[in-house]
């Protein structure tokens, strides 16, 4: 469970964050939406101890991240936008390598290395260097490293950005996944049809702050519109930087 | 050190080995400064021992055929190829025979541009070579009339040279052991552009950071990954050096350099202290870079500090003081190893520890400058 409350940031002249407060459950889906430069990836960065908050709390099962960094990222996968690939790496070595700096041993690691390229498919490119390679291709390889020591709690950062359909399908099959094995998965987005077809919970983000939070469905009934994109328009005042 | 620190190095050493266009930017240096060296000191031994004829004009040289076989002796005689004559001038007077037989000065006109800066030593070695024939004539004078030409001389100077053929070469020595040392620096330095802010560009830092690891583990990972591959050129300067260094005629110069095993223990042992000492500073200035390219102009400034307090040392200025200080101690040591003398080992040791000891800041330094987020996002 990943939880956040009253955050406050600043970066130079601009109020990123701005007193927001939102949690995401174990077992479920959270889609954090935003039109670009609401503050969803200052908050993500927060979450991960990158960025100090300049108020306010960010607690990974409960425990604090600015208080214990290394405890609370313990819990924490990170799927990040961009992926950060190690060109020279194979998919494999890369995988391992950001297993054990996770905190399994060397023997784990390796196991819970093949165990996550057969789980994603990886099996052909999974010995290749990674320079080259196309953006589904890393993408499954940034997610195998940031689920393969299985952490409670996964977040990822405009997952579905720059991917075809079939890459976009292997991602959602994989987060249904780890939501029934009972993870808490947190992600931003701004990409409509994603967050309405896979979030159990929506916390809507304009100008560092939540400007509401709930299922889909109940951002529709609470602004009397059909769908999430009349929902949000509605909610945030503004179509500016939203894509259908 | 725990698992982490060691899965970091495997890391951080396999994907620099990878890196091939680093790695033999690296070495590259390292393979060919001991082949440059080893060509240009050959030439110049080549150049000081056997000096070239000197053709210059002789006017009226039937007048002096004594005087011209004398010059012809030492490399001096007339030559009509305009190419290669210098731009000197003897005229023999037209009095001379009469003047020589009469016992009196007799007239030798001697015409150079003295300003000219190519000529200087042209003319030093006519105005030597015309001044002793001169003092030859004298003698067989002296002697004709029954009189010792010692007489002439009231002085009786001997120069007794202390220097050992070993401290002869000590600017030479010097220049070859840092460019040794300096191998160092520059071996680790594509790496530690790449490791660091290399890694800021490519966004995997953030990535890392977003591990549960220490800073510490990280940066002491990337510290050793970049001393090991400037040690690796310090190697292979030795080993080149030593292939290539025994086939330059030393002793024609008067001294030797010798590549001996101890002497290699000895640079490999001072070796490591400098290249922790590199690898940390070449790390945290490109840290602070805001980007790869600006890295790499910053780190080239960087290399000059140590660089011009060696040539410090090669050149003599504040040799005491610099012998305690990093790089600049280790060098003079070896100097001293090389010259065959005692090396100084409080000065080495303290010089060691200084080298350890900025190390260690420059380490901490980087630990304060990762915690900032401007530094880690590049803002």
């Amino acid at each position: 469970m990943i939880s956040v409350s009253n955050l406050s940031k600043k970066i130079g002249d601009v109020q990123a964050l701005d007193g927001l407060s939102f949690h995401a459950e174990d077992g479920q889906i959270t889609g954090l939406l935003g039109p670009n430069g609401a503050g969803k990836t200052t908050c993500l960065r927060t979450i991960f101890g990158l960025l100090k908050a300049d108020q306010g709390i960010a607690t990974i099962n409960g425990i604090d991240v600015a208080i214990k960094p290394v405890e609370a990222k313990q819990q924490l996968g990170l799927f990040p936008d961009p992926f950060g690939i190690y060109e020279r790496l194979t998919p494999r070595e890369y995988i391992r390598y950001f297993a054990e700096l996770s905190g399994l041993s060397r023997r784990g690691a390796l196991d819970a290395t093949n165990k996550v390229i057969d789980d994603l498919h990886l099996e052909d490119i999974a010995d290749r260097r990674c320079k080259g390679f196309s953006q589904g291709q890393r993408m499954k390889t940034a997610l195998a490293q940031a689920i393969v020591h299985k952490p409670k709690n996964i977040v990822l950062d405009e997952p579905t950005r720059g991917l075809d359909v079939m890459s976009t399908r292997v991602l959602r099959d994989m987060l249904r996944k780890l939501k029934a094995g009972g993870h808490c998965i947190l992600f931003s987005s701004h990409v409509m049809q994603e967050v309405a077809s896979l979030c159990d919970r929506v916390v809507v983000m304009a100008d560092g702050k939540a400007v509401a939070i709930g299922s889909p469905q109940e951002l529709c009934d609470q602004t009397n519109q059909t769908s999430l994109e009349e929902a949000f328009i509605a909610l945030i005042g503004t179509d500016e930087g939203i894509a259908a | 050190m725990n698992n982490r620190f060691f899965s970091l190095l495997r890391k951080e050493l396999v994907d620099a080995a990878r890196d091939n266009r680093s790695v033999m930017a690296g070495l590259y240096y390292a393979f060919f400064v001991p082949i440059l060296v080893a060509g240009m000191m050959m030439l110049i031994i080549d150049k000081v021992t056997s000096p070239e004829d000197l053709n210059i004009t002789i006017n009226n040289a039937a007048a002096a055929p004594d005087l011209i076989a004398f010059l012809d002796n030492q490399g001096i005689r007339h030559s009509d190829d305009k190419s290669e004559v210098k731009a000197i001038q003897i005229i023999i007077g037209a009095t001379y025979a009469e003047q020589m037989h009469r016992g009196e000065p007799a007239e030798v006109l001697l015409i150079a541009d003295g300003s000219e800066e190519n000529l200087q030593s042209a003319i030093r070695e006519t105005q030597k070579t015309l001044r002793s024939y001169s003092s030859e004539m004298a003698s067989l004078r002296l002697i004709a009339r029954g009189i010792n030409p010692k007489i002439m001389n009231s002085l009786n100077i001997k120069m007794q040279d202390q220097a050992t053929s070993e401290s002869k070469g000590g600017q030479l020595m010097a220049m070859i052991i840092l460019f040794m040392l300096l191998s160092i620096f520059v071996s680790g330095m594509n790496l530690a552009i790449d490791t660091s802010a290399g890694e800021r560009e490519r966004n995997s830092l953030a990535l890392l950071l977003s591990h549960p690891i220490s800073l510490r583990e990280l940066i002491a990972s990337k510290v050793c990954a970049v001393s090991f591959f400037g040690m690796l050129g310090l190697v292979l300067v030795l080993i080149m050096s030593k292939i290539i260094y025994p086939l330059v005629p030393w002793q024609e110069l008067g001294f030797s350099v010798d590549i001996s095993l101890n002497f290699m223990i000895a640079t490999l042992i001072a070796g490591v202290f400098i290249a922790i000492f590199a690898a940390s500073m070449q790390l945290f200035v490109s840290f602070m870079a805001k980007s790869f390219k600006e890295a790499q102009t910053y780190i080239s400034f960087v290399l000059f500090i140590p660089m011009a307090l060696s040539y410090a040392v090669t050149f003599d200025l504040a040799t005491d003081e610099l012998r305690w200080a990093p790089v600049t101690g280790q060098l003079q040591a070896l100097i001293d190893l090389m010259k065959g003398k005692e090396i100084p080992l409080l000065q080495l040791t303290v010089s060691c520890l200084s080298t350890l000891i900025i190390s260690v800041a420059l380490v901490l330094g980087m630990e304060r400058l990762l915690k900032s987020e401007k530094i880690v996002f590049g803002l």
